[in-house]
């Protein structure tokens, strides 16, 4: 058994101390996906905290055969971050603000803390737009190719084609992460 | 229907990856990566990518955010820790109420106990107050009905004075003849042993008839009245008294006028 088998197994049978080793290893990751997607850091710790919480309350739902535990726990940060901007009452704060101008000015730039950094700006602008729109901003890819004014069919093949270079670039992290689930099995 | 072919094809792996299939597309998509390994190696291809891209996009969270996390897991976690520890609280309040009140109880039923011999010590002096009082209610009318006959204006007084068997004796008698009644006072009669009893006599026509026993106990003593009695006479006579005076015995007489 992997350690990070070991780890899961812990956490769901409610080990306090694997839900502090889990959040070190995935809290950042996920901080990264959530802080993109709402762009405002108070709601992100919330969002980054309550996800957690449901992380810990939730992890008997998790199963090994569906996928990986990662996968798992960002659906449920994309899900309650999509939530929280889908909100009334977060869109009429926003929208009452009187220093609204202000804001904006710095959303931007928080936005600019927040760009892709690393590996992915190798890529080619629109493959690493389409990345970025559904995975750091939560879009569906029916919503991003919209987004992007392509068809539905060349926005998917542009989520594959950024997917096979960055097999590339992350090459020596897959194959870390292979021996791992070589590992599991 | 999903096929191998057509996941592949339409790049399903990846919706399933980012969560933008529905329920039932979802379940569909899984049942076929129970069964198809390639499949299922290269949904996990996908999901390290995705997971990949995540670390090197990851962003350090403020260290606020773990301290509250697991402030509020422990604190829930420990949620039921407080409830034990209040019946345990509760616990020790009801067993330090039971002690008090056995300590109570205890101290109540010796109370309970004294008062109890109390009343009936209470009781027993009382019943025999009212003895005495009753004793003393009879005394005093005996007393009354005494001096109510003795100061009657009908009533004569005799003085029966012994004679030479017994010199000191001497007996008081009033007659009451309207009324029909004789009380006599023993005060002045010597006491006799216990095989022997005083009983006077009336002498009717020569005919000496019983009056009673004469009881030496009571000082006023009424004795039965005889009609037509010529004189008192008393007599010693065996214990409880005789059915003919022993003349041999007479101690005294008197002569009613």
């Amino acid at each position: 058994m992997s350690d990070e088998k070991a780890l899961i197994l812990k956490l769901q049978s409610q080990d306090e101390t694997a839900l502090s080793l889990v959040y070190d290893k995935y809290s950042a990751a996920l901080y990264g996906v959530i802080i993109r997607m709402c762009k405002d850091e108070d709601a992100a710790k919330n969002l980054l905290q309550d996800t957690f919480m449901t992380i810990w309350e939730k992890s008997d739902g998790y199963d090994f055969e569906k996928g990986r535990f990662y996968t798992w726990a960002y659906r449920i940060a994309k899900n309650k971050t999509l939530n929280f901007l889908r909100k009334p009452n977060h869109l009429i704060q926003i929208e009452d603000l009187s220093v609204y101008k202000d804001k904006t000015e710095d959303v931007t730039n928080t936005i600019d803390e927040f760009k892709l950094k690393g590996n992915i700006k190798r890529l080619e602008p629109h493959h690493q737009r389409a990345i970025e729109l559904v995975y750091f901003n939560g879009l569906t890819h029916r919503e991003a190719h919209e987004e992007m004014n392509v068809p539905l069919g060349t926005f998917k093949s542009y989520i594959r084609q950024a997917l096979k270079q960055l097999q590339e670039s992350y090459i020596k992290i897959i194959s870390f992460l292979m021996i791992l689930i070589e590992g599991l099995r | 229907m999903m096929d191998k072919t057509y996941i592949l094809e339409q790049g399903i792996l990846e919706l399933y990856v980012l969560g933008e299939l529905n329920d039932s597309e979802q379940q569909q998509v899984e049942d076929i990566l129970y069964q198809n390994p390639e499949l299922k190696a290269e949904l996990e291809r996908i999901e390290m990518k995705f997971e990949a891209l995540a670390f090197e996009q990851a962003i350090e969270a403020p260290k606020s955010v773990k301290n509250e996390l697991m402030y509020q897991v422990s604190n829930k976690a420990s949620k039921t820790i407080p409830l034990k520890q209040n019946n345990k609280r509760y616990l020790g309040i009801a067993a330090s109420i039971s002690a008090l009140l056995l300590i109570g109880s205890v101290y109540f039923y010796s109370e309970w106990n004294t008062a109890k011999q109390q009343l009936k010590l209470v009781e027993d002096q009382n019943s025999e107050l009212n003895n005495k009082i009753d004793n003393l209610a009879k005394d005093l009318n005996t007393t009354k009905s005494v001096l109510a006959s003795i100061n009657n204006p009908n009533t004569e007084k005799y003085i029966l004075k012994g004679n030479e068997l017994m010199p000191d004796a001497k007996v008081i008698s009033y007659v009451n003849f309207a009324e029909k009644s004789v009380v006599i006072n023993t005060e002045y009669l010597p006491e006799l042993d216990e095989e022997h009893d005083y009983q006077m006599w009336a002498d009717v026509k020569g005919e000496m008839i019983d009056m009673g026993i004469i009881d030496t106990n009571q000082v006023m003593l009424a004795m039965n009245y005889i009609e037509n009695s010529e004189s008192l006479n008393i007599t010693i006579e065996p214990a409880g008294g005789n059915d003919h005076p022993t003349v041999s015995q007479l101690i005294t007489n008197v002569y009613l006028k």
